[in-house]
């Protein structure tokens, strides 16, 4: 058995999917709003669907996992308030909606999302790399993953914004690894 | 604050933020150099002095690690203190920075505070 299969088996599945990794994933949304954009944010007890809307242009930011676990961090959000986070990145500086650094400020707040979430897992922490950010944007999009074992998706509610954010942890038990 | 500062981030956002946040714990520099990766940054060295290096560790083509070897390589900001700003604060990275030449290490999210107490007394010495 090869050591990151080791150090996977003491971050199961179970675990990945528990109320602890949700409250952790909470956790770490909820400090990174606050200390980079001043935005108090919360879970969403009651979610919609999740579902892109078709009409609605959206972005996505997505960096992946490897090493003692592989997967990825993804987060959807509209537009309007990829807008908002650039702009309270840069201390409230007007930005134009076509703006590199709209995706350039969703880039960074996934790495920072996926970061932290994956250094509040011992497991993980120092055994896990995180890939550079890759950002989507369009109407009516699909994300496809390879295989994905278990997700973990939340919606959160900031400024009268919706953030989807989704962790993916890939079946790395398969044969030939 | 004299001198000039050095960010060294593949994000411009990002280099935009630590410029913004330095400025309000009270270390505006006199100038400040931006570097999108490390070939750039050891560009910027082999031809300007500079009072402070802020470097991002996960970035593509040279990582903060490697443009630290490289800046002791060649001699490069010789006793200016080099701060790395990044997601990670595993401890085995921690140590590696420290022993590529880091003074110091900020973890993002940052705050005014943790700039004021992690970087400006690398500044007093």
């Amino acid at each position: 058995m090869s050591e990151s299969t080791t150090k996977l088996k003491s971050y199961c599945v179970g675990d990945f999917l528990s109320t602890e990794n949700l409250d952790r994933a909470d956790a770490t949304v909820t400090e990174i709003f606050k200390v980079m954009f001043g935005f108090d944010i919360k879970a969403i007890e009651f979610p919609n669907s999740g579902l892109p809307s078709p009409n609605l242009d959206e972005r996505t930011a997505i960096v992946g996992f490897s090493g003692s676990m592989r997967g990825s961090c993804q987060i959807r959000i509209s537009v309007i308030a990829a807008r908002s986070i650039a702009s309270a990145m840069l201390g409230g500086a007007p930005i134009d909606e076509d703006d590199d650094s709209i995706n350039d400020a969703l880039g960074e707040l996934c790495n920072m999302l996926a970061g932290g979430w994956k250094n509040g897992v011992p497991a993980l922490s120092s055994k896990c790399e995180l890939s550079p950010p890759t950002v989507i944007s369009g109407r009516d999009y699909k994300v496809h993953t390879s295989k994905p074992s278990a997700k973990l998706s939340r919606q959160y509610q900031f400024d009268a914004h919706t953030l989807h954010l989704t962790l993916y942890r890939e079946n790395v038990e398969s044969p030939g690894e | 604050m004299k001198g000039t500062v050095l960010v060294v981030d593949d994000s411009a956002m990002m280099r935009k933020v630590v410029l913004r946040i330095l400025k309000m714990a009270d270390l505006e520099f006199e100038a400040a150099l931006e570097a999108g990766d490390g070939n750039e940054a050891l560009a910027l060295l082999r031809t300007n002095t500079v009072a402070l290096i802020m470097c991002d560790i996960n970035m593509p083509v040279m990582s903060g690690l490697q443009l630290l070897q490289q800046i002791k390589e060649e001699k490069l900001a010789v006793g200016v203190p080099i701060v790395m700003v990044t997601t990670e604060n595993s401890e085995p990275q921690v140590r590696q920075a420290i022993l590529a030449g880091a003074r110091g290490y900020i973890r993002k999210p940052f705050t005014v505070d943790h700039i004021k107490n992690n970087v400006k007394p690398l500044l007093a010495t």
